[in-house]
């Protein structure tokens, strides 16, 4: 970090005293962003209230021993943002948190949920062909045979991209499925249509960093964390229907569950899904 | 000029390709014993300079996870398993009893606070204030989850630190007698944050994966709310979902 102070303007240079130094911060971070982080936290927890003024800009930059440049980006990160307001003249405010507008899948109502969503979203297809399953997919689902129908798609609500989907469906079903039923109907509500019913989804649920493709696809940085889920759809014969991996965007999506507790004592699970 | 990678989220390039390489090393999608791509794939595939791109292999090669072999190329090394993989961990984590026997907590917090903001304006049920606990769950000493929960404070004053011990949250309240019934959980993934990244042992700007769970007694008091970041390493969400009659599902509560 200590070569990251040589632009500072304060030539004073007084000892670093509790300013961000204290803090054992690991390498390839900004100091900005630590100053972001501490006023998001503060802006976050109410520290500073709604409509309540930020320290100015030269009480930051005492306060913390910090450049005026770094300072600035900072607030003006937490400005794009919208969370705060920079007034000419009378300082720094804390705005009203907006609730940012976010999808939700509802994994206790899962059947009935990725029928509306596919409905309310616009899909672009990036990829529907046969195709060699990767071997990461196939390590995690050995039932996927080495081809499969692949189908790989972005996914829209109100323009802006949430999800980018990937999909595994074995052969013998993949042949039957036309590009043109997937408009706004979910993978799963054509295979049913097919006459093949998906009775059991298996969900997983992890975060990743968003790579090129995904970073690129969802407008994010290299690096940003995505939600991965990871559904492996079979019927009541247990025969495997289709393997779904999705990478979204936790500003735009999120995953709910609602939990009872199992009222069967013998069961393994304490607690089981609770219907709507 | 554009780039693929932005210094946006407060991380610096090199640490973004690490980040992404590191990942796709761990998870297998380049195999042991396989090439990565070249400097120069890699510095057109994630629009860096040719020193970010050397920055972030010379990282992993000291890490092990690569070998850079002069005129040949750089090369993924055998992953070499000590630790338990994500899947084994949340089988751990599917029973209070499990958790409590099969794994360790440290715990970084245990305090009589206000209300915290957000808490409040979204269930201001919850009252003024509660008890707050702060904790970091270990498998074979290896960080998985930091754990903050926030208790009503006329539950939270019947629980000690000592009480607690290495209980699950809602385990110890459950010997408290106060029995939650219901939970609603949210989950999404976030950057570590320095704190974060420290008591997990992660890059900062690393993702987590975030879950967020309210507990209800049967009266539909809340009696904990709980935030978990987790290390996604480390630990995956399961859950089995039926369809229709016997629509049900199976997921470990991690408190």
């Amino acid at each position: 970090m200590a070569s990251r102070t040589a632009h500072r303007t304060n030539k004073s240079k007084p000892a670093r005293g509790n300013g961000f130094k204290a803090q054992r911060t690991g390498r390839g971070v900004a100091r900005y962003y630590l100053l972001y982080e501490y006023l998001s936290g503060a802006l976050n927890d109410g520290t500073i209230p709604a409509g309540g003024a930020l320290p100015s800009e030269p009480e930051l930059v005492t306060r913390y021993k910090l450049s005026r440049t770094t300072v600035r980006r900072a607030l003006a990160r937490l400005e794009e943002e919208g969370r705060i307001i920079r007034r000419r003249g009378s300082g720094t405010f804390a705005r009203q948190n907006r609730k940012p507008v976010r999808l939700h899948l509802n994994l206790h109502d899962f059947f009935e949920d990725i029928t509306t969503l596919a409905a309310q979203s616009t899909t672009s297809m990036l990829r529907f062909e046969m195709g060699a399953v990767p071997a990461s997919v196939r390590e995690l689902q050995p039932r996927l045979e080495a081809q499969a129908l692949i189908i790989q798609r972005i996914h829209r609500a109100h323009g802006a991209p949430y999800a980018l989907t990937t999909a595994y469906v074995p052969e013998r079903i993949g042949r039957k499925i036309k590009k043109s039923s997937l408009n706004r109907t979910h993978l799963v509500t054509v295979i049913d249509q097919l006459g093949a019913r998906s009775t059991k989804t298996e969900y997983t649920t992890s975060a990743v960093a968003a790579d090129a493709i995904a970073a690129k696809r969802l407008d994010v940085s290299l690096g940003t964390p995505l939600l991965r889920t990871r559904a492996v759809l079979t019927d009541s014969h247990n025969q495997l229907h289709s393997v779904i991996e999705s990478l979204c965007r936790p500003d735009r999506f999120s995953l709910r569950a609602n939990y009872e507790r199992n009222p069967n004592r013998n069961s393994s699970s304490r607690w089981r899904l609770k219907r709507s | 000029m554009t780039r693929a990678t932005n210094a946006g989220i407060g991380v610096t390039r090199y640490l973004q390709v690490y980040t992404v390489l590191s990942q796709a090393l761990a998870e297998g999608d380049i195999g042991a014993g396989e090439a990565l791509p070249s400097e120069p794939s890699l510095v057109r595939q994630y629009g860096v300079s040719r020193t970010t791109v050397r920055r972030a292999l010379a990282r992993l090669a000291q890490e092990r996870c690569i070998v850079r072999r002069r005129g040949s190329g750089t090369f993924a090394r055998d992953r070499v398993v000590k630790t338990p993989n994500a899947r084994q961990i949340a089988a751990l984590f599917e029973d209070p009893r499990s958790i409590a026997t099969n794994t360790t907590s440290r715990l970084i917090e245990f305090k009589h606070t206000p209300v915290p903001d957000f808490l409040h304006r979204e269930w201001p049920e919850v009252g003024a204030n509660v008890l707050t606990i702060r904790r970091v769950r270990y498998v074979d000493r290896e960080p998985v989850v930091l754990v903050t929960a926030y208790i009503p404070e006329e539950i939270g004053r019947q629980l000690t630190a000592r009480r607690l011990g290495n209980d699950t949250i809602l385990w110890a309240l459950d010997k408290l007698g106060i029995h939650a019934t219901t939970t609603e959980q949210e989950a999404s993934a976030v950057a570590a944050d320095p704190f974060t990244a420290r008591h997990l042992d992660l890059g900062v700007g690393a993702p987590t994966l975030n879950l967020r769970g309210l507990a209800r007694d049967a009266h539909g008091r809340i009696i904990c709310f709980a935030n978990y970041l987790y290390r996604p390493d480390r630990y995956e969400i399961h859950t089995v979902v039926e369809r229709e009659k016997s629509q049900r599902g199976r997921q470990a509560l991690r408190l």
